[in-house]
């Protein structure tokens, strides 16, 4: 069994430093602001001036999930990295006339730097990995922290984060063509074999990407295969889609907005709930139409 | 030249993030590299960024960096040695 402990997030609802957060969520709008803790009283001033938005929430939130030993691992899953540098690069590389341009930028502005900056401020030279598939990210990356588990290893962090630019309202137009406004969002947590307080598992996941297969069938094949009775299910979150079960479901996206690590709060949420409350919960992702992850989690 | 080092310092702060500075928190012969502004090794490269960008000035010769970085004095000092 692979159990949750620390976890933490940063986006635009009341996430950070709370025990529950599924209580006080609300209906996000374009407006709504990303909710983000006083950095000065949690990273060294070096970081505070050099890391971008995603960079900061990502380690905030990965420092939130330390324990008494060292991380076997580090698995961020992110879809889109750091945007604010990879845009700002992009931007001086255009407008320059000099032949050299600012490292800060460019060195900051690939996928894996958000699982490079946390390993260097923990010092932690163990596996280190970044998965980008789009809206799958969060997934796959928590299929790798079970794989690390399955293989021996019994500490992972793992997390997903994306985050907003102004330049995603650009393309939104023609592009992404979403009504649910753009959010950052960094969610991290600690995977062990070991019971946590809060005795709340991932009990399956599920990757389908490029699929033609019917969202509904799926599902109901994945629960049997879990022994889960459908009727059984406390809740379903989802990314807007039309599911048949007869569970109480919740279009996760009216609280996450439109994120490719929006199933990564959701998880949050869901965890938070059956911290609460003993129960199943399943969340459906498709934000990437043709693309499919579910996770069953689970406190008995 | 005093000119040359409040400009300097200016350039410093803005290159490098330091918004919680004014150029007066910067003294002239303070070490750059030193705890007080906690600067490291990618600041460094952005020091021969922000030579090579404002002041068309190259380090030909890496090892001279340390020197030439150590405070706004020997930064301004290597400037109007070399300018054109």
């Amino acid at each position: 069994m692979y159990y949750i402990h620390a976890i933490s997030s940063i986006s635009h609802q009341q996430t950070f430093d709370l025990e529950f957060i599924h209580n006080d969520l609300q209906k996000l709008t374009p407006e709504s602001p990303l909710l983000v803790p006083e950095f000065i009283d949690i990273l060294p001033p070096t970081a505070l001036r050099r890391l971008s938005a995603i960079l900061k929430i990502s380690l905030t939130t990965a420092l939130k999930c330390l324990n008494e030993s060292a991380f076997d691992g580090i698995v961020v899953g992110t879809g889109l990295g750091c945007l604010q540098d990879t845009e700002k690069f992009l931007v001086t590389i255009n407008n320059t006339t000099s032949d050299v341009l600012s490292p800060t930028a460019f060195i900051q502005s690939t996928h894996n730097t958000i699982g490079g900056q946390i390993s260097l401020f923990l010092k932690n030279h163990a596996y280190n990995m970044t998965h980008t598939q789009n809206a799958l990210s969060f997934e796959i990356s928590l299929l790798d922290g079970i794989t690390l588990l399955n293989e021996g290893k019994n500490n992972i962090l793992v997390g997903a984060a994306d985050e907003k630019i102004p330049f995603l309202e650009l393309l939104n137009e023609d592009l992404i063509k979403t009504d649910y406004p753009f959010t950052s969002i960094a969610t991290f947590f600690n995977l062990k074999k070991e019971k946590s307080d809060r005795n709340v598992l991932v009990k399956d996941v599920l990757v389908l990407a490029n699929s033609k297969k019917d969202i509904n069938e799926v599902i109901l094949r994945f629960l049997e295969k879990n022994q889960c009775d459908p009727t059984n299910l406390t809740k379903v979150y989802h990314s807007d889609l039309e599911i048949s079960l007869s569970t109480e479901k919740v279009n996760y996206l009216d609280f996450t907005g439109y994120n490719y690590a929006a199933s990564a709060l959701a998880f949050h949420i869901g965890v938070s709930e059956l911290s609460e409350i003993p129960g199943t919960i399943l969340i459906v992702n498709s934000l990437v139409k043709k693309d499919l992850g579910l996770i069953l989690i689970e406190r008995c | 030249m005093s000119e040359l080092k409040e400009q300097l310092k200016a350039q410093i702060i803005e290159q490098l993030n330091l918004e919680n500075l004014t150029p007066a928190d910067i003294k002239n012969d303070m070490p750059l590299f030193g705890e007080e502004l906690g600067l490291d090794s990618i600041d460094a490269l952005e020091f021969i960024v922000l030579l090579e960008q404002n002041y068309g000035l190259k380090i030909t010769n890496p090892s001279e960096g340390k020197d030439i970085f150590f405070s706004v004095d020997s930064l301004a000092a290597f400037i109007e040695k070399n300018k054109a």
